[in-house]
């Protein structure tokens, strides 16, 4: 039962956040991570399309594969919360967590002064209180 | 638990089979000459089907009865379109309900796209030989199983359901192996043909809808 990471996805489809937390995932350079985030963000919008029913379909929202899993929280704004965590974390704390997280992000980031929108995130606040809320 | 659909794809990233059940949007007939023959009967362009239909009775092969000099003795009711098992004709579109907005070849190589970007993914990350093994969003749950051979079963599902993928390696166990592997008149590896056949059709059809989380 671990997090792996955490990624941060902006509404233009780049990474704005990354972090690991545990081991368990390959340790990837930077710019692996940005091209993995934007094929993320394009696989998300096209899942959408992909509905058999009619209706409304939001865009894929867990991916699983075998030792781990992607959860995705896509906010109204449209910035996506990517949480990478092992199989056995339930959904419901997995999606209690994203919550926290985009809470965490709204006060430490959003209200920032000095952050632009839709930029790179770098702010200690914002590490410190993620470390408080992940672990 | 519903299941709404089944695409099978080769190692060419061909769409080589396609079978649906409760799926409420019709998809749209591909593009001719888009998809290749026999991937689903449900799916191929209509003016196909009326080209077909034009064949009279005096071409059926089966007919031997008509005369030359124009007076027909008896006449062979049957035309060719009749030996052809009801799974395999269309189904009747019912009136009004939209489809995904995209014909069913454009359909067919999003969900292969899909697939594929999600399995490299995967691997990247975990930085093993990892499978991907399913996703789920807010309407549908898309299941993979890939053999070695390149194939690749995806099964579209209510969100609600466990993993399919036993049942993905049940198609692939039993009616897979039985009527096409070792089915002699179908082609497997070709670039032109899909894998409908008869046989297969009805036995996943049975398999399916004889499971317990079919409704």
């Amino acid at each position: 039962m671990a997090i792996f990471g955490l990624w941060v996805i902006n509404k233009a489809g780049g990474l704005v956040y990354q972090r690991s937390f545990a081991d368990g995932l390959a340790q990837l350079t930077s710019n692996e991570y940005l091209v993995l985030a934007g094929t993320l963000h394009g696989i998300h919008a096209i899942t959408s399309r992909l509905s058999p029913i009619p209706g409304q379909s939001s865009g894929a929202q867990v991916i699983e594969g075998e030792t781990f899993k992607i959860s995705v929280l896509l906010t109204l704004t449209g910035t996506k919360f990517i949480l990478l965590t092992s199989p056995a974390e339930p959904a419901s704390s997995i999606d209690v967590l994203l919550q926290k997280i985009y809470t965490t992000y709204a006060e430490k980031v959003m209200q920032n002064p000095f952050h632009t929108p839709e930029m790179p995130i770098r702010s200690e606040a914002f590490d410190v209180s993620l470390g408080a809320l992940i672990s | 638990m519903t299941i709404y659909s089944l695409y099978i794809y080769d190692r060419h990233c061909t769409c080589v089979y396609y079978h649906d059940w409760h799926r409420t949007r019709r998809p749209k007939p591909a593009v001719e000459r888009g998809i290749l023959p026999a991937v689903s009967q449900a799916v191929v362009a209509p003016a196909a089907e009326t080209n077909s239909s034009t064949f009279t009775i005096y071409s059926s092969p089966r007919n031997t009865l008509t005369s030359a000099s124009g007076v027909v003795v008896a006449v062979n009711e049957m035309n060719a379109q009749s030996t052809v098992s009801p799974l395999l004709q269309a189904p009747p579109s019912p009136v009004g309900i939209s489809s995904t907005g995209l014909s069913f070849d454009e359909e067919v190589k999003l969900v292969y796209g899909v697939v594929l970007s999600l399995r490299n993914m995967i691997k990247k990350l975990s930085g093993r030989d990892e499978q991907f093994l399913n996703y789920r969003t807010s309407a549908y749950k898309l299941h993979l199983f890939e053999t070695l051979s390149g194939y690749k079963f995806v099964m579209l599902s209510d969100p609600g359901t466990e993993s399919l993928r036993f049942v993905l390696r049940q198609i692939y166990v039993g009616p897979f192996l039985e009527y096409v592997v070792r089915n002699p008149l179908v082609n497997m590896d070709s670039k032109e043909y899909g894998i409908d056949n008869e046989y297969f059709r009805t036995s996943v059809d049975r398999m399916i809808r004889g499971s317990s989380f079919f409704p």
